[in-house]
């Protein structure tokens, strides 16, 4: 909300610096969004005197004039027509800047010139505001002005513009009435606060305009008053100065008395042109299933039953606070008008600007919150300032159709209650007093604290909430910078975190101690996306839940794995070449399953490696050692299906039978949609499986009392055969001596092996329980393994 | 003999005194103390002596002997000492030269370092770590929070929906009503999570980002405790010369409401670019809980009081590291990532 310093001197002295008031207001929940010069578009323009006029020497349309800048002599060139010897004029003299232009010395046709005169409208100045401003030419200005001095003071455009940001709970506060409370609050002062007079006028409203209101839920009250005998023409000087201050352009007196009153009292009022009412009977009513209204903005309107529709017998004279009509808009010859200040309801109002796509400054208000009190006080001003701008004359008596309750809300605040939630002690009394600094009256009696709501305070609750909103309001003017600051005490507290909040840490702990860099990405993503991952029919992950209202169609969906953001990531590292490719997320992903109302959350562990040196196995060696550190034994990799991945080079990794995760080299097709010419590695595992078999606390293991003899040997199997199943084999066929830590060290295919044989040199261990292994047994067992693996098709190779 | 024995201490000596390499010790030792070692000898011819003689003789010949052993000895200690010297010598390093790199560890994402900065603070205040769905009910991420259906925080240019009655979570504050709804009071509780926003992405907003919720009920915490609570968990994130100061907000949940400020960490407090020459940046939403939200959970606010604020992690970590386009958070770039 914007707050002209001249403004607010009005009601109040300004007698602290700027500074110093910006704080206060702070102090009290007003935070500054900005300071802003009345003539913020302009620097540097001071005021100068002709001192000499002489046609330019190679320009007929130029003169050339020396300038009386107040003790220095400036040559400026003009095309202007109205300037004069003599004349006192605004100088934008080299350095000075209007907007975005910046003004030097120029060189035309030969003649130095050190900057410009300048036109009223560069000081968005008009006639009414200053003589002669809205001239063809030059500004001249009055020939009292000093010389070498500001423009703005010059003309009297030196106000200061305070922009506050006003909290949701105080629309009061969206007024210059409301604001200045706070503000004479804030500076410690009672606010000047105007009175408005009653003008009685003549006759009686309620022969010209009769009201009725069909739907007193959405309008609690319809306001309105008249005048007649108008003379529209534009309003004073000091209104259009203001209106300026405040970001609105002057139109006409009477249009512009509304946008006054809406600022200052911040409720939104209507014009109609009285002429205009058919039958003089305005009916509040919902509007019909698509019927249209032509808005003051010229543009055809088409309304459905939720809304609110201001019309007259025939139809709809305006979009119920929102916009008025363009068959109702007040014209230059316009004869009577017929204020309207209503009170409707917020979320209707909402509901109908948003679907009309049009958020008029007075549909913003009533969105926000207005009240019927303040209603009536608005109306009460436009007649005030009718009256005084002689804008026509008064018509007596008072449409008032209400249906809300207008009685000052009182509650009973319980004192020790507040002074427990702002660890204070103060008196009921001392709370009085703080309060009726805000206009809040208040009176103490023991520890009951009796408050009056006034009208203004819509926020203030008169239930539960009560005790808390008179806390906050004393903690504020209390200062809440005087509340100390106390740790809490009482009672101590085990901090900490749960099982699968450490176990988070410790996979990213791990995963960063194997090389990786950790990725956020987010969780949009999209159906091509989720197409070119290729999930078979079935798979869960194409059960993505849908966005109502996403950025666009390629954000459209909740990621069901991490694969799509780390590819999008990957691409982006890829084609930066950053030079590095390890990389995890640890993140939620969301399954739409239907049935419940909830989707279904899951955390991953997303893996994705590529680059220099990465491979299938550097990624599972990755895996192997996550599953390690978390305890994870027996872990199975199975080749698998999963079609994001290359055939014959993906599987699951599965645990006592079940799923963990997957691991594979991306398909080439998924990487050409995501325009990656490299091969990428990915894996994704459940994080909550991995906390569900994950060991904390391991039992210590007796550590092998007896020797370890190690074995080598090299077996010539089919090629498709996988070496886990020849490990297993070799491990498993002895029973009465331990055969363990079966390793796959060579692979070599030939000639010496054959087409589609491949040769497999393993390592492993034999040891007893129970003693130190004989070289007769040692033997024995070495043979066995060997007639075993010949038994099962694998011959040792010769 | 005593000439004899006299004649071998001195050549001996003079042979050891000559000596260039390890192996001519052994020769020496032959020589001597071998089978047809001079030494021997001497030994050998014993029987013949008389029996005083003899003893005298031993004892001279033992004294010899363990005199050139040691002399031998060390002599040998030489060799070896200048062997290893020109091993030394030979083996003798360039150490200006580049060190082998460990195997590379990776990086954690600056979020999560800040996360857990976050976290361990207050959980040194005794808060345990709890959460909730990112995909959450209207009622608990609204309604139930006092945000009444008109209330325009709702709008649909807020909050992404999934239909009417579910959402994508636009703060962690709906974790509070499931707190309410699973724990007994009294209790302290951060609650960590993703939360989004209907916001373009710009330098300064993203429509996914991190928040930690701070939620404790009890009786009788105030607004002091808050302040308190605050002031030590953002000293332990932002370090001991930080300020804070609270300031009234609004905020429908909360009631006082109140927005923390701290001391600009850029400028120290002077008036920078960062905090607008304010010499104040806003880091978190707070307040008293709103007594409407505790007694939707089934709490009597007359009997308990609560208070929670909600800090941005990417804010935090953005403010901590000095990052000037929240955008980076969201790249994954390893040249981003590998500067934490």
């Amino acid at each position: 909300m914007r707050l002209p310093k001249s403004w607010l001197q009005d009601y109040v002295d300004f007698n602290v610096t700027d500074e110093e008031f910006i704080e206060r207001m702070m102090w009290r929940g007003f935070e500054l969004e900005g300071v802003e010069k009345e003539l913020k578009d302009v620097s540097g323009v001071i005021t100068g005197k002709i001192l000499t006029m002489e046609k330019h020497p190679n320009a007929d349309k130029l003169t050339v004039c020396q300038v009386d800048l107040g003790g220095k002599t400036a040559q400026i060139l003009t095309n202007a027509k109205n300037v004069f010897v003599g004349a006192i004029v605004p100088v934008a003299y080299a350095g000075a800047k209007i907007g975005n232009h910046d003004f030097t010395v120029a060189n035309i046709r030969g003649v130095e010139s050190q900057g410009m005169f300048c036109s009223g409208g560069e000081f968005n100045l008009s006639d009414v505001e200053y003589p002669g401003a809205e001239v063809d030419g030059i500004l001249i200005l009055r020939a009292d002005t000093p010389l070498g001095i500001p423009i703005e003071k010059a003309i009297d455009r030196d106000d200061v513009i305070f922009d506050f940001s006003v909290l949701p709970n105080r629309p009061d506060c969206n007024s210059i009435i409301g604001l200045v409370r706070e503000a004479a609050a804030a500076l410690g002062q009672k606010m000047k606060t105007p009175v408005i007079p009653h003008i009685e006028g003549e006759g009686d409203v309620n022969d010209l305009v009769k009201v009725t209101v069909e739907n007193g839920e959405l309008c609690p009250r319809y306001t309105g008053r008249a005048a007649v005998d108008l003379k529209i023409g534009p309003s004073p000087a000091w209104m259009q100065r203001r209106l300026k201050e405040m970001g609105m352009r002057p139109i006409s007196n009477i249009v512009d008395i509304t946008n006054y009153v809406l600022v200052e009292y911040g409720h939104p009022t209507h014009a109609f042109d009285l002429a205009c009412i058919r039958d003089g009977h305005i009916i509040v009513r919902n509007a019909q299933e698509g019927e249209k209204v032509v808005t003051l903005d010229k543009k055809e309107r088409i309304m459905d039953k939720d809304m609110l529709l201001i019309s007259d017998p025939q139809g709809g004279v305006g979009v119920a606070g929102v916009m008025g009509g363009l068959n109702s808009e007040i014209t230059e010859n316009t004869k009577a008008v017929f204020f309207e200040s209503a009170a409707f309801k917020a979320s209707n109002i909402r509901h109908t600007a948003r679907k009309l796509h049009h958020v008029t400054d007075a549909a913003a208000r009533f969105i926000k919150g207005v009240e019927p009190v303040n209603a009536y006080l608005a109306l009460e001003r436009c007649i005030e300032l009718v009256s005084e701008l002689n804008a026509g004359k008064i018509v007596g008596g008072t449409v008032d159709v209400c249906a809300a309750d207008l009685t000052d809300r009182e509650i009973d605040v319980d004192v020790s209650h507040v002074n427990r939630m702002l660890n204070t002690s103060l008196s009921g009394e001392k709370m009085a007093e703080l309060l009726s600094t805000i206009e809040v009256p208040a009176t103490a009696k023991g520890n009951d604290l009796h408050v009056v709501i006034p009208h203004f305070r819509t926020d203030i609750e008169s239930g539960i909430e009560a005790d808390a909103d008179i806390a906050e309001e004393v903690g504020r003017i209390y200062g809440f910078d005087n509340i100390p600051a106390v740790l809490m005490n009482g009672d101590t507290f085990q901090g900490g975190m749960a099982r699968a909040f450490q176990a988070e840490d410790k996979v990213k702990d791990v995963l960063v101690a194997c090389g990786c860099l950790e990725m956020y990405n987010y969780n949009f993503t999209g159906p091509n996306a989720l197409k070119a991952l290729a999930f078979a029919a079935g798979d869960v992950r194409n059960d993505a839940v849908k966005l109502l209202n996403p950025f666009g169609e390629d954000q459209s969906l909740m990621r069901t794995t991490l694969y799509m953001g780390m590819l999008d990531s990957a691409a982006r590292n890829i084609r930066r070449k950053t030079g590095y490719g390890r990389f995890m997320e640890v993140g939620n992903v969301h399954f739409d399953l239907g049935g419940e109302l909830l989707p279904r959350e899951e955390k991953k562990i997303g893996l994705a490696f590529f680059g220099e040196g990465e491979s299938f196995y550097t990624l599972k060696g990755v895996v192997e050692t996550l599953l390690a550190r978390f305890g994870v034994k027996g872990a199975k990799y199975q080749r698998n299906d999963v079609d994001c991945f290359q055939p014959g080079r993906r599987a699951d990794v599965l645990v006592k039978g079940e799923k963990l995760g997957e691991l594979g080299q991306v398909h080439p097709n998924v990487l050409a949609a995501w325009d990656i010419s490299v091969p990428v590695y990915m894996a994704e595992l459940s994080f909550e499986k991995l906390v569900e078999l994950s060991v904390d606390t391991p039992t210590f293991q007796p550590l092998p009392k007896f020797p370890v003899v190690s074995r080598d040997l090299a077996i010539v199997v089919p090629e498709e055969s996988e070496s886990a199943h020849w490990i297993e084999l070799i491990e498993t066929a002895l029973v009465d001596v331990i055969v363990e830590k079966g390793r796959l060290f060579d692979v070599y295919r030939g000639p010496a092996v054959g087409l589609g044989k491949k040769s497999l040199a393993i390592t492993f261990n034999f040891r007893a329980e129970d003693h130190t292994l004989t070289d007769e047994e040692i033997k024995k067992a070495f043979e066995t393994v060997i007639r075993v693996l010949g038994e099962n098709g694998a011959p040792l190779r010769q | 003999m005593e000439n004899e024995l006299q004649r071998i201490r001195e050549e001996a000596q003079k042979k050891l005194a000559a000596m260039q390499e390890e192996c001519d010790l052994n020769a020496l030792q032959q020589q001597l103390f071998g089978k047809a070692g001079e030494l021997t000898a001497i030994l050998r011819t014993m029987g013949k002596l008389g029996k005083e003689e003899r003893a005298q003789l031993g004892a001279n010949v033992n004294k010899l002997k363990q005199e050139l052993e040691a002399a031998m000895e060390e002599r040998r200690a030489e060799f070896k000492r200048r062997a290893q010297e020109l091993r030394f010598e030979k083996e003798a390093l360039d150490v200006t030269e580049a060190g082998v790199s460990p195997v590379a560890m990776g990086h954690l994402h600056p979020m999560t370092k800040t996360y857990r900065t976050i976290r361990d603070a207050l959980i040194g205040m005794g808060f345990q770590v709890f959460d909730g769905p990112e995909i959450e009910l209207d009622d608990n991420n609204f309604t139930l929070l006092n945000l009444p259906l008109d209330h325009p925080a709702r709008d649909m240019q807020d909050t992404f929906y999934i239909n009417d009655k579910v959402l994508l979570r636009t703060h962690t504050s709906p974790c509070e009503i499931r707190a309410l709804q699973n724990f007994k009071p009294p209790f302290r509780f951060l609650m960590p999570g993703r939360v989004f926003r209907v916001d373009e992405v710009d330098a300064s907003h993203s429509p996914v980002f991190m928040q930690i919720e701070g939620f404790v009920v009890d009786k009788n915490l105030n607004l002091a405790n808050l302040k308190g609570t605050l002031d030590a968990f953002i000293r332990a994130v932002f370090g001991e010369n930080v300020k804070t100061r609270l300031r009234p907000s609004y905020f429908p949940f909360t009631e006082p409401s109140a927005e923390l400020d701290m001391s600009c960490t850029i400028c120290g407090g002077k008036g920078c670019r960062v905090c607008k020459g304010t010499g104040w940046i806003e880091i978190l939403g707070c307040g008293m809980t709103n007594p409407h939200e505790l007694e939707n959970c089934g709490l009597d606010p007359k009997e308990w009081s609560a208070f929670a604020f909600g800090v941005g992690v990417d804010r935090v970590t953005s403010l901590k590291y000095g990052i000037s386009d929240i955008r980076y958070e969201y790249e994954n770039d390893a040249r981003f990532l590998t500067q934490f």
